[in-house]
């Protein structure tokens, strides 16, 4: 006889490992045509943006940031700085690792906004979209992310191609969230007088509550870029090249520095988008408040 | 009422502390796991006999062959049962220098290499499958195939499946194929890890799909899946580091950490004794593949199904506590 005090009672054991290994068996096997083409989709565009990345030579990617910052902020030291840390990047070895690297993320965040971006828009006007979608956005963000990167190496074969999907579905919830978020909370008066105004269903959310909620979705914009940048050297795990898979090699080999290296690139990657995104944000709420 | 709270509360601390009390042993035994399956079998035998025999309460660490091995050093991992030795590229100094105690060889039987599906040869008539490469015997025929294994991220080359990068196998895998001119029709991929390694091959394998991929025996995979070892020069010490022969049988040691070593001499002799086979090994990973069985049960089972190791291994006071403790 047990003890039901101390230890869970048998008899309410449920094996859920046999059904999920067999619908994954089951689509290996029979979804295999459907996957492919996915699988192929995203190795396109995949290509077009590394085509696109590999198009910007060192300088004029230097260059820009330099620009931009300049444009954003105003302040030549921090341009000065932004350009230099990207050009530490070069120095160190590792600008073509960058370009793969980048051409995961920004293949995952265009992906994840294409979806993300709608998503969010229906939940905002529908309470039902949005008890539904909830859970579903807390589970993709909280399951470990290795529990379906295997499957999706059996479905999508090893490289950039699944690294690209499990990044979208980590990167993609704060996009819907704050999508909607935004709409939700804009100002009641700002709609009423719309409304009032005679604006149509269609016109309110076009030309009003998307553009009101904008500073909003372009801070979650940048946080969707910073979490598939936070991807980087778990999917390196499943094959994925760049800047992850020499962080990796450098656990692996016990090789600190290379380890190292290619982590404080990463770091420098990280901090110039984010800087740049956010200036882009402020310059947006500037704009916004001077109109 | 405040009063009961507290006294209800020290009362449990009290307990807390008691039970923590009896449960604290002097000696622990913690076994490291490099994430393969055939290691956590043999983790799992030891275990058993720690505690039965040695009344060592025994933990397991997992993580990747580069921490639990830097681990083994530290002491923050006391047993490692099956170290591939020519994976890690320090082990040898390791050794003569006493940062670990070599205590033994565990199996040397083991093989790896590159490997394909029997019916990407053969061909598979009970699912459809016509052979796609039928004259495949050898690592240098994969020249002819290339189309076959196709790159999908690079279609005009094929894709070699690679070792894990950072295992000393790699580099030699690496050399390998260029070697063999392969690089020019293929590209050979770091899958990034040992399970992605094995999703790949599982899911080609599920599909029908042709592969070609570094693998190794014994392991759940090759035992599961019918795959074929390509053929490859025979065996030579110098030119199989570069690449150019078939890889030999690895010895597969017992390590321990030199603080455990002194501290445990008794199970200590026992793990020395310790000694399977590949085939050993492969039946007991058959067993929980088959059976859905934990590391455990197997360790149980396969202690009751060759019940003379356990007179190979330890002395006969010993060997009659861990019989005991399997009936």
């Amino acid at each position: 006889m047990e003890n039901w005090l101390t230890e869970f009672p048998e008899a309410f054991s449920v094996d859920i490992r046999t059904p999920i290994d067999n619908a994954i068996e089951y689509m290996v096997v029979h979804w295999s045509g459907f996957f492919d083409k996915i699988s192929d989709g995203l190795r396109l565009v995949l290509l077009r943006v590394r085509m696109a990345v590999d198009l910007v030579p060192w300088w004029l990617l230097i260059l820009f940031v330099f620009g931009l910052t300049l444009l954003l902020t105003r302040k030549p030291a921090r341009a000065l700085l932004y350009a230099g840390m990207l050009f530490f990047i070069g120095m160190i070895g590792l600008w073509h690792m960058m370009y793969a690297t980048l051409t995961i993320i920004i293949t995952s965040v265009i992906i994840a906004l294409l979806l993300g971006f709608p998503l969010g828009v229906l939940v905002s006007f529908s309470n039902r979209a949005s008890k539904l979608v909830r859970p579903l956005l807390d589970t993709m963000q909280t399951m470990p992310s290795f529990v379906y990167l295997i499957p999706a190496v059996m479905l999508l074969g090893l490289g950039n191609v699944p690294a690209v999907v499990a990044t979208v579905i980590y990167a993609m919830p704060p996009i819907v969230r704050m999508t909607s978020h935004g709409i939700r909370h804009v100002d009641k008066e700002v709609v009423e007088a719309a409304q009032s105004f005679g604006s149509t269903r269609l016109q309110l959310p076009v030309k009003v509550l998307i553009p009101q909620a904008m500073p909003t979705i372009m801070t979650d914009v940048n946080q969707t870029i910073m979490m598939a940048i936070s991807m980087v050297v778990t999917c390196s795990m499943i094959g994925a090249t760049g800047l992850g898979a020499e962080v990796l090699l450098g656990i692996n080999r016990l090789e600190s520095g290379r380890g190292f290296a290619a982590g404080i690139a990463l770091v420098i990657v990280a901090i110039v988008i984010d800087r740049l995104t956010q200036g882009a944000v402020r310059e947006e709420g500037h704009s916004h408040a001077e109109a | 009422m405040k009063t009961l709270t507290k006294r209800l509360t020290t009362l449990a601390l009290a307990l807390m502390m008691l039970m923590m009390l009896a449960g604290a042993q002097a000696n622990e035994a913690i076994f490291g796991d490099a994430g393969w399956d055939s290691m956590k079998f043999h983790n799992a035998v030891a275990m058993l006999v720690a505690q039965e025999a040695y009344g060592l309460s025994t933990s397991e660490i997992s993580g990747s062959t580069a921490i639990t091995y830097n681990a083994l050093k530290t002491g923050d991992i006391h047993v490692y049962t099956e170290t591939w030795t020519d994976n890690i590229a320090p082990y040898p100094e390791d050794v003569s220098a006493g940062k670990v105690i070599e205590l033994g060889v565990n199996y040397a039987d083991n093989i790896q290499g590159l490997y394909v599906p029997r019916y990407v040869i053969e061909g598979d008539e009970s699912r459809g499958i016509a052979p796609m490469a039928p004259d495949l015997k050898s690592v240098s025929d994969l020249k002819d195939y290339a189309l076959i294994f196709q790159d999908p991220e690079d279609p005009r080359k094929g894709r070699i499946y690679g070792a894990i990068s950072g295992w000393m196998i790699d580099d030699v895998m690496r050399k390998k194929v260029a070697y063999y001119g392969l690089d020019a029709m293929y590209n050979y991929m770091d899958p990034g890890s040992d399970p992605a390694l094995a999703a790949a091959i599982v899911g080609a394998y599920e599909k029908g799909e042709p592969i070609v991929a570094y693998y190794w025996e014994p392991a759940w995979i090759t035992g599961k899946y019918d795959l074929v070892l390509l053929e490859d020069a025979p065996y030579e010490p110098e030119a199989f580091l570069r690449g150019e022969t078939e890889c030999p049988s690895i010895p597969l040691t017992v390590a321990v950490n030199p603080g455990f070593y002194e501290a445990n001499p008794e199970f200590c002799e026992f793990l020395s004794n310790y000694y399977s086979s590949s085939a050993l090994t492969s039946q007991a990973l058959a067993y929980i593949s088959d059976n859905d069985a934990s590391y455990e049960e197997a360790a149980r089972w396969f202690l009751t199904a060759h019940d003379e190791m356990i007179d190979d291994w330890l002395a006969e006071d010993k060997a009659a506590l861990v019989r005991a403790a399997l009936q």
